[in-house]
């Protein structure tokens, strides 16, 4: 509940610290703008013309069943990648042996195209929504495996040492010992597989899929809409702009707080 | 009967270097007993052993005590945790209701002298002397009837020392908890012990013994100063800490005192005392020592 107030309570400043981005980004957008007078429209629309096609599509309804669809896929696979990631890479960065053991098979699943992974799973799964969420899942799994064990390892030997001398239980050793550590490395590992999680879907969707943005893109490419297809594209990235920075980003600075409070100390 | 800590013949190895033999010591209730020695000549893995951090490797050790608590040699608070928080973390392992671990926490917190505002500060934000308190007051906190200490006053100034050496020795009244401290400040040990033990390094051991009868409330300062002084004199003492030998010993007759058992002015093992406290050692090896 306080999480949540300090996430409203947080978000004007925060909005209002962003006009330095916002700037750079329109910046962005008269560059896109010069190189579409440049090549024309066929090769590169203007923004102004690929946001009201934007816009058309979310008129005419067919943008958001779309971007429903994909963002159920991506979140399942990301959900399970998070849930398995981060118990397993906990669990092995307890042991010394099991860290040791993993690291060789995680730089291997990390080293690993999508695209591979996306070839094996559309034998295994088919069409079904199988294939986007494996692809998802085994895309994100082995970063948040690593943010995990990383975290798990890095936890200072003196607090352990303390926190066995003051007999804490193993379910407060958790969440007051290594919960709070680990989560400095997990969250931004969960924010890494976010950003993986949602182009890797529309990747996967565009290979096997009938519906969802990836299936829309190869319809567009199809038909060489330009246009459109720019359309989706800015849908997709603007989504994963929108989760990133108003909703993940407030609550790690939350989390956080106890790491930014160095200034107005009493020291 | 009183509780007791004791430890027979307690030896030690990292790999094949050996850090600690033939340890042997006893400590009973409301008795302070300071172990001192230059660094690296075991104190800490001896401390470490008595904390249950380190599993025995030969020789014995016992405790009847039920709660011991430990105070580090540097603070080992949880960043992410209020002092106050932090000061509550062992009550919180007993199970201690919310409100009212917070409510000892900041009894406790007032006791070393944390006001409120310092209580709600995150630990990296306080001075090395209020974390130090923080950690002592996280030891007190748990009402312990064994505190063992790793240099815990170190990193303060004579001033907060003082005070924290006062609200020790109250606690220690009122509670009648021992105390095993480590220290490579002979002053400090000579103000807080009951027992001096001396250390010596590869491998570490006990090389001297030294009781102090005065109560560590009622000793004066010039006394402490005298007696300090004169520890330095002995033989065993300047040898465990590489100092010269004075070549003009105080008349303290430390000539005398080859046996390694003190009796310094502070009228320590007066003789029923003595036979008491030092029977339990055990028999003497060569280099040991024996009263």
């Amino acid at each position: 509940m306080t999480l949540l107030r300090a996430w409203l309570a947080g978000i004007p400043a925060y909005l209002w610290s962003g006009w330095g981005a916002i700037a750079s980004l329109f910046l962005f957008f008269a560059a896109w703008e010069a190189a579409a007078t440049v090549y024309g429209v066929l090769i590169l629309p203007p923004p102004g013309t690929v946001f009201s096609t934007l816009a058309g599509l979310i008129d005419s309804g067919t943008a958001w069943p779309e971007l429903a669809v994909t963002a159920r896929r991506a979140l399942t696979g990301l959900a399970l990648a998070i849930a398995a990631g981060s118990v397993l890479g906990m669990l092995a960065g307890v042991s010394m042996t099991a860290s040791m053991m993993s690291r060789p098979l995680v730089t291997v699943l990390l080293g690993t195209p999508p695209i591979a992974w996306l070839v094996l799973a559309m034998l295994w799964f088919g069409a079904s929504d199988g294939t986007p969420v494996f692809t998802v899942f085994i895309a994100c799994f082995p970063v948040i495996f690593v943010g995990a064990l990383q975290g798990t390892r890095t936890l200072d030997g003196h607090l352990r040492e303390m926190a066995s001398v003051f007999r804490l239980p193993a379910r407060m050793k958790l969440t007051d010992l290594y919960l709070p550590h680990v989560v400095s490395y997990l969250f931004p590992a969960w924010i890494t597989a976010l950003g993986t999680s949602w182009k890797v879907v529309v990747m996967a969707e565009l290979l096997s899929s009938a519906d969802g943005v990836g299936a829309a893109l190869a319809v567009s490419r199809s038909h060489l809409d330009t246009a459109s297809t720019l359309a989706w594209i800015c849908a997709v990235v603007g989504t994963l702009l929108a989760v990133e920075y108003l909703l993940l980003e407030p609550i790690k600075r939350e989390l956080e707080s106890w790491r930014q409070q160095d200034a107005g100390g009493l020291t | 009967m009183s509780r007791e800590l004791r430890i027979d013949g307690l030896a030690h190895a990292y790999a094949l270097r050996s850090v600690l033999d033939d340890i042997s010591l006893r400590l009973t209730a409301g008795r302070t007993l300071a172990l001192v020695g230059p660094s690296g000549c075991g104190k800490t893995t001896l401390l470490h052993l008595c904390a249950g951090l380190l599993t025995v490797q030969k020789g014995s050790l016992a405790s009847d005590f039920l709660r011991p608590a430990v105070m580090f040699q540097q603070p080992r608070l949880l960043p992410w945790k209020t002092t106050r928080d932090n000061i509550a973390l062992g009550l919180k392992a007993t199970g201690m209701r919310p409100a009212e671990r917070e409510a000892r926490a900041e009894t406790m917190g007032r006791a070393v002298g944390l006001d409120k505002l310092a209580l709600d500060l995150f630990p990296h934000a306080l001075s090395g002397g209020m974390q130090s308190r923080a950690a002592l007051a996280r030891a007190l906190a748990l009402s312990p009837d064994l505190l063992l200490m790793d240099e815990p006053f170190s990193a303060l100034d004579i001033g907060l020392k003082g005070q924290l050496h006062r609200l020790l020795l109250d606690h220690q009244t009122e509670h009648g908890l021992a105390v095993l401290m480590i220290t490579h400040d002979l002053m400090e040990a000579v103000r807080l012990a009951d027992t001096i033990l001396v250390m010596a390094a590869d491998p570490g051991r006990l090389v001297h013994r030294v009781e102090l009868t005065t109560p560590a409330r009622q000793r004066g300062e010039s006394d402490i100063y005298r007696t300090t002084a004169e520890l330095l004199q002995e033989p065993a003492v300047c040898a465990s800490f590489g100092l010269d030998l004075p070549r003009t010993g105080i008349a303290t007759g430390c000539h005398h005192r080859r046996s390694g058992c003190a009796v310094l002015p502070l009228r320590a093992c007066s003789s029923a005392d003595g036979a008491g406290t030092c029977a339990a050692t055990p028999a003497p090896r060569k280099k040991g020592f024996s009263c």
